[in-house]
């Protein structure tokens, strides 16, 4: 009943080594012969469809081409094939005829400059090889496989992974007699592992052994936007590391470039800052729910190869508390305020408690130090989120230390007041970071701009006043119907958008929020500007109060690889005509040990265009 | 300043001396490990990729019970005695047992420690095959534990730990070092806590049915008490059932504690406890998508610690046919979606005698006629004539509720033999029952129509249910299972089903008129309301066009408040109809990747709905704290067992009771 046992059978029976590898040979060559005629049974429609022969919808044209499986008909079928996110350039050919290989037998070669960019396609290479054979359904050696050279030229030596780096790339298979040629030229290698990317989504496993990949296909690409992200809350729940790789795994077969590492948060302090070893010894939820500084160098690299930052959040002065309550033990005095205090409804808009105190210089100290390592452990080039978001003015308010404070320095207790108060907070901040940033890296010239969340401070009225635009970036968190991403762009500030009512995949689990399918997530646009680099991308949302590692991978995915097509390749298409597509990119996230979510029967995705 | 120096070289010599002991310590351990550890069955219901964290250890953290819950106290630098925050929740405010037993219950504050080693079986009844089940049920009881002693309580989850510097170690003295852990567990594995043995007896007088029944008696008692270094428990209950509950029961009074490394239990219990209602369900479609035997075998486990006790096994539907049946292998062949994607009847005797050492029993459903159609359709070629009608029909919103289409033939009496022939089989594999599912629901007569114009289609629909339920007294040795279940719909609104024979699940709104129609009427009923019970809702449309089939998603506090027999105010006669409850669990967006979350804990918000059915005098939407509590407790017992719940909360909640409501 059960093929895998098939060959073993034989083997068993004969009990002879030899007669076994003839056995082999033989059924190796009746299937390869099988495969050219009769099991070749399902036709491309032209309106996108892959149809096994029996079920052939009637009025509908087919291309006369045949195809073994519906994974294989799916390689080619539609401009895009199976390709996520779709290609951007104006050349996506892909042809109908296939050839089949062992992963094993795929031969590189690498042509950059420098010896840095050349080990990072090396590693690419490896990674390609090991994600090829995640498609094997079957035996993947083959004895007689058709030779696959890749050539991989990269323009560019830099290492360099920001707003402004080239992650173009072109794509070019072409087969001959004696082999099949793979030709990839990119500006810098992060285009290069897209276009390998792209070349996974040109193979499916076969129903008879090894893996088969298009014969000819010509793809020119690159991305919209360049912040395409996924953000991720280690605090409210602690996340494994083996998770957080694993999420970094699905967002490079998505082509996503920023995990927006919000790791920090009021409930927990998980992260080791080396400076400062108080903040995870009080802040953590137990001593084996960290992540050591070893750990998040480690995760650092492992995601570059990926082609994706890490860009950690050091969210203040509010979503803070757990991990800063030491102060007043080290004769800092009071660094946090309304920590963990109840009724919480009076302090906060979330228990546990806790805003910063930022009439304290000490906690301006600390943060400076914190900074210091987050600065070592990001490439020179990358930046910081500030947080920034949800500062409950109550709290500060009711806290007598704060009020008596403020008064001291001659301010009044009104609204006004305590925004200034919020908003130098960040600007002490910003010049801690400067002088940290100039200090390390001198080289580079230019004073990084940080990211914010949207608040009350990033109010259109007085956001001038308070957040120079040069220096900080808004991430905006509202409905897609609030003006706010408009009036900011007006105002030249440049966004990083995560459309609250779209891109929120906590939503739908608690209160009166609902959840957004993928289609939603697809379907939800970037704001439209004049000036396009204003908006830098966007990112999705992964808060993690009912979330951690037991459901984290099905709530996560594959609704952010919808928002990975929206970012990378804005398309003007429907999420209908994209589905079949984004099936089959479900099904290679399973493949690589993504436990993604499913979307729709699996009678539905059998049977294309029955189930509209 | 010299003073420091010296320190420092006491402080090193301590340390060799202490990595020498710990040596010699690892031999030895490693001797008792293999010994203590050595299992002849694996855990069929682990997951495959072992993808299961770790549990941590949580060294930083003390805790201590005031007013009824546990405080989180720091613990950094401190050299007293640590409580572990399980062993405080375990000894603070309520007893910690999910479902809450509906007896007044007592635990004493005093515990004890030991070993798995130290457990010990005495059964005590007359009856053999009650006696075999019981040894059974013990068997797994027992690697539950060895499981929760055996888990990987991670020292060191930072991958980086071991290769650091020392100079981090020096940094961190005082949390948790990789031989902090193994100086924990080889002393942990030596002294083997303060008991000598743990005798647990069971006694099982009354009845020696272990066959399933809406008339199995599942009360139970239990008791321990201490004589020196023994501990006895005992649990007596009048059936096998009754008694398997209370192992349940007894395996949520006991906990792992990460301090000492070793079980502990209560020196005095006493627990008396029976269900408020006899049906207390759980099903899950595996036509939708397909579930592997394991993944059903973990979620009966966890049925199981829930004192669930029915699983509806709604095998097939018009998507796809999993089953192999022994007389129509070719339902499967042309029904299933691959050939690995199929359910052997070896496979469903092995979960059925798998769910009965946990007290479940398996409930397999054919639904028809409708909700039949892949599969079904090769009867022209054996000259069977149309098994089936309208599958895979386009445009399918003409014929059915939901793509593909498929309903069977009312008037092919090989359709009917072949129901037969499945009933019988499945019966089979299933065991004697006196509760048995027909499907019947959403019947689209237009399918019919197009066929049949000439006849009155609800009569035929009718028809073919009591035809069905023939078939199924033929099946059944010729007698009828007293209760006959079938889905609410159009037909059980007319009267022409006898409600001497048939049972009916509800799963329409919770508000709807039939409610009331169907138990004035006379029928017994199942509750499954689609706006509290149906696990499956709040993921959006599956499909491009159209509204999401229901919504939003229910959460664990939707599932625990509802409950219907309240709101509706029963009459003592109407509530006896009431057999019990369901929650559903449809898997158009659900399949093996994530049905451990989308079924746990909220699965177990409803068995205690059911088991206890505690009155709530709170607020509509607010769920005591005691509950968050216990839930939490609960769910981190799942967790421990492999089965992947989903957070209640953020994890500051879970160690901080009481602080987020």
């Amino acid at each position: 009943m059960r093929f895998s046992g098939y060959n073993r059978y034989h083997c068993s029976v004969f009990a002879s080594l030899c007669l076994c590898f003839a056995v082999g040979a033989a059924l190796t060559r009746a299937d390869e012969a099988d495969v050219n005629s009769a099991s070749r049974k399902w036709l491309c429609s032209l309106t996108d469809i892959c149809t096994s022969e029996s079920e052939l919808l009637p009025g509908v044209h087919y291309d006369p081409a045949r195809f073994e499986s519906q994974r294989d008909c799916r390689l080619s079928c539609g401009k895009y094939g199976a390709i996520w996110p779709m290609p951007t350039g104006k050349e996506c050919t892909i042809s109908n005829d296939r050839v089949r290989f062992d992963p094993w037998k795929v031969r590189f070669h690498v042509v950059a400059p420098g010896e840095a960019a050349t080990q990072f396609l090396r590693e690419t290479n490896r990674l390609f090889v090991s994600n090829l054979l995640k498609e094997c359904t079957r035996n993947c050696t083959l004895e007689s496989s058709k030779q696959i050279l890749v050539r991989a030229t990269v323009a560019n030596e830099t290492l360099i992974l920001d707003w402004a780096t080239d992650e173009s790339y072109a794509l070019v298979v072409r087969t001959t007699e004696t082999a099949t040629f793979v030709d990839i030229q990119a500006g810098t290698v992060y285009g290069a592992r897209h276009a390998f990317e792209t070349l996974t989504n040109l193979v499916a496993g076969s129903v008879s052994n090894g893996l088969l990949m298009v014969s000819a296909a010509n793809i020119t690409d690159r991305p919209v936007y360049p912040h395409r992200g996924v953000l991720l809350d280690t605090a409210r729940n602690f996340v494994p590391l083996k998770f957080l790789r694993s999420t970094l795994d699905a967002m490079a077969a998505s082509k996503m470039n920023v995990l927006h590492w919000h790791v920090v948060d009021t409930h927990s302090f998980p992260l080791e800052i080396t400076r400062v070893p108080e903040m995870q010894r009080y802040g953590a939820y137990s001593t084996s729910q960290t992540y050591s500084r070893q750990d998040a160098l480690n995760l650092v690299k492992y995601a570059r190869l990926r082609g994706i930052r890490i860009l950690i959040e050091i969210d203040g002065p509010s979503h803070a508390g757990n991990g800063w309550q030491w102060g007043p033990a080290a004769g800092l005095g009071n660094m946090s305020v309304c920590l963990n205090q109840s009724p919480w409804r009076r302090f906060c808009v979330q228990p546990p408690c806790g805003q910063l105190n930022p009439l304290n210089d000490h906690m301006y100290a600390v943060m400076k130090e914190i900074f210091e390592d987050v600065a070592e452990l990001g490439a020179p080039e990358e930046t910081l989120h500030m947080g920034g978001d949800e500062v409950f003015l109550p709290c500060w308010n009711n806290t007598d230390e704060i009020r008596n404070g403020m008064r001291e320095r001659g301010y009044d207790l009104s609204e006004q007041s305590f925004l200034r108060l919020w908003s130098q907070f960040h600007q002490k901040n910003l010049n801690a970071w400067d002088e940290i940033n100039e200090r390390m890296f001198p080289d580079i010239k230019e004073p990084k701009p940080v990211i914010i969340w949207s608040s009350h401070l990033t109010n259109p009225k007085y956001i001038e006043a308070y957040l120079p635009k040069e220096r900080f970036i808004i991430q905006t968190w509202v409905d897609s119907s609030d003006a706010l991403n408009r009036e900011l762009l007006t105002r030249g500030y440049r966004l990083i958008v995560s459309t609250k009512n779209a891109w929120y995949l906590d939503h739908g689990f608690w209160g009166s929020t609902s959840y957004y399918n993928w289609r939603t997530v697809y379907s939800s646009g970037l704001p439209v500007t004049r000036n396009k680099d204003q908006v830098l991308g966007g990112e999705v949302c992964m808060w993690s109060e009912y979330v951690d590692q037991n459901s984290l991978e099905s709530r996560i995915w594959p609704r952010a690889g919808a928002a990975a097509e929206r970012l990378w390749s804005d398309p003007k298409s429907s999420a209908f005509l994209a589905q079949r597509r984004f099936y089959r990119y479900r099904e290679r996230l399973l493949a690589r040990g993504i436990h993604a979510d499913a979307v729709t029967p699996h009678w539905c995705v059998l049977h294309e265009g029955m189930c509209l | 300043m010299s003073l420091a120096v010296s320190l420092r070289r006491a402080l090193l010599a301590l340390l060799s001396g202490a990595i020498f002991i710990l040596t010699v310590l690892y031999w030895n351990q490693g001797a008792t490990k293999v010994q203590a550890y050595n299992e002849a069955l694996e855990r069929p219901h682990n997951h495959r990729d072992g993808s299961a964290f770790p549990i941590p250890v949580e060294k930083s953290w003390t805790y201590k019970c005031e007013s009824d819950r546990c405080l989180r106290v720091s613990h950094h630098g401190k050299s007293g005695k640590r409580v572990s925050f399980i062993s405080c929740s375990m000894t603070c405010g309520d007893i910690n047992i999910w479902p809450h037993p509906t007896h007044k219950s007592q635990l004493s504050q005093h515990t004890h420690s030991f070993s798995v080693e130290d457990v010990q079986l005495q059964v005590d009844t007359s009856h053999r095959e009650v006696r075999r089940q019981l040894q059974l049920a013990f068997d797994w009881f027992l690697k539950d534990l060895r499981q929760i002693q055996r888990l990987d309580y991670g020292g060191s989850a930072s991958e980086s730990a071991a290769s650091e510097s020392s100079s981090k170690l020096r940094r961190h003295v005082d949390s948790q070092s990789p031989a902090a852990t193994l100086f924990g567990a080889t002393f942990g594995v030596r002294q083997a806590g303060d008991l000598s043995s743990l005798q647990i007896k069971i006694s099982v007088h009354k009845s020696g049915d272990i066959n399933f029944s809406l008339d199995n008696d599942e009360s139970y008692q239990l008791s321990s008490s201490t004589e020196g270094h023994r501990l006895l428990v005992e649990i007596t209950a009048n059936s096998y059932f009754g008694a398997r509950h209370g192992l349940s029961t007894l395996q949520q009074l006991i906990w792992f504690d990460d301090e000492d490394r070793l079980l502990h239990t209560y020196a005095n219990s006493k627990v008396k406890d029976a269900p408020k209602f006899r049906y207390r369900g759980l099903m899950l479609d595996t036509s939708r998508h397909y579930f592997s035997v394991e993944s059903i075998k973990r979620t009966i486990v966890a049925m199981g610690l829930s004192k669930l006790n029915r699983f509806h096994w709604h095998l097939t539907d018009a998507q796809s046919f999993p089953y192999i049946s022994r007389h129509y292998p070719e339902l499967a062949e042309h029904g299933a979606y691959s050939e690995s994607e199929t359910y052997t009847e070896q496979d469903v005797r092995e979960v059925a005698e798998f769910a009965k050492i946990y007290g479940v029993q398996v409930i397999p459903e054919i639904d028809a006629p409708a909700h039949a159609g892949n599969g079904w359709d090769w009867g022209p070629k054996r000259g069977l004539g149309e098994l089936a009608m309208c599958i895979n029909q386009q445009p399918w919103s003409f014929y059915c509720g939901e793509p593909p289409c498929g309903q069977l033939n009312p008037k092919n009496n090989h359709t009917y033999l072949i129901l037969q022939r499945l009933y019988e089989e499945l019966l089979q594999q299933t065991g004697p029952t006196d509760l048995f599912h027909l499907g019947g629901d959403e019947v689209n007569l237009d399918c019919w129509a197009q066929y049949f114009n000439d006849t009155d289609l609800r009569g035929l629909w009718c028809d073919f249910m009591l035809q069905a339920m023939a078939r199924l007294k033929l099946a059944n040795n010729g007698v009828a299972p007293k209760y006959v279940a079938v889905w609410s719909s159009a037909l059980t609104n007319t009267k022409c089903l006898p409600h001497s024979q048939f049972a009916v699940q509800v799963w329409g709104g919770s508000t709807w008129q039939e409610n009331y129609d169907l138990l004035d009427n006379g029928y017994n009923v199942i509750f499954s309301h689609v706006d509290a019970w149906y696990l499956d809702c709040g993921f959006g449309s599956w499909r491009a066009t159209g509204d999401a089939a229901c919504a939003p998603y229910r959460t664990w506090q939707n599932v625990y408040k509802h409950r219907p027999w309240e709101r509706m105010r029963l009459d003592k006669k109407h509530r006896k109809q009431v057999l019990g409850g369901e929650a559903c669990m449809w898997t158009e967006q659900v399949d093996e990747n994530q049905l451990d979350n989308r079924l746990w804990p909220r699965s177990a918000a409803l068995a205690e709905r059911l088991w206890s059915d505690p009155s709530d005098d709170h607020d509509i939407d607010i769920v005591p704290p005691d509950v968050f509590r216990r839930i939490s407790l609960f769910r981190n017992r799942l967790v421990e067992l492999g089965i992947r719940a989903e957070a209640l909360f953020p994890k500051y909640c879970a160690q901080n009771p009481g602080e987020c409501i």
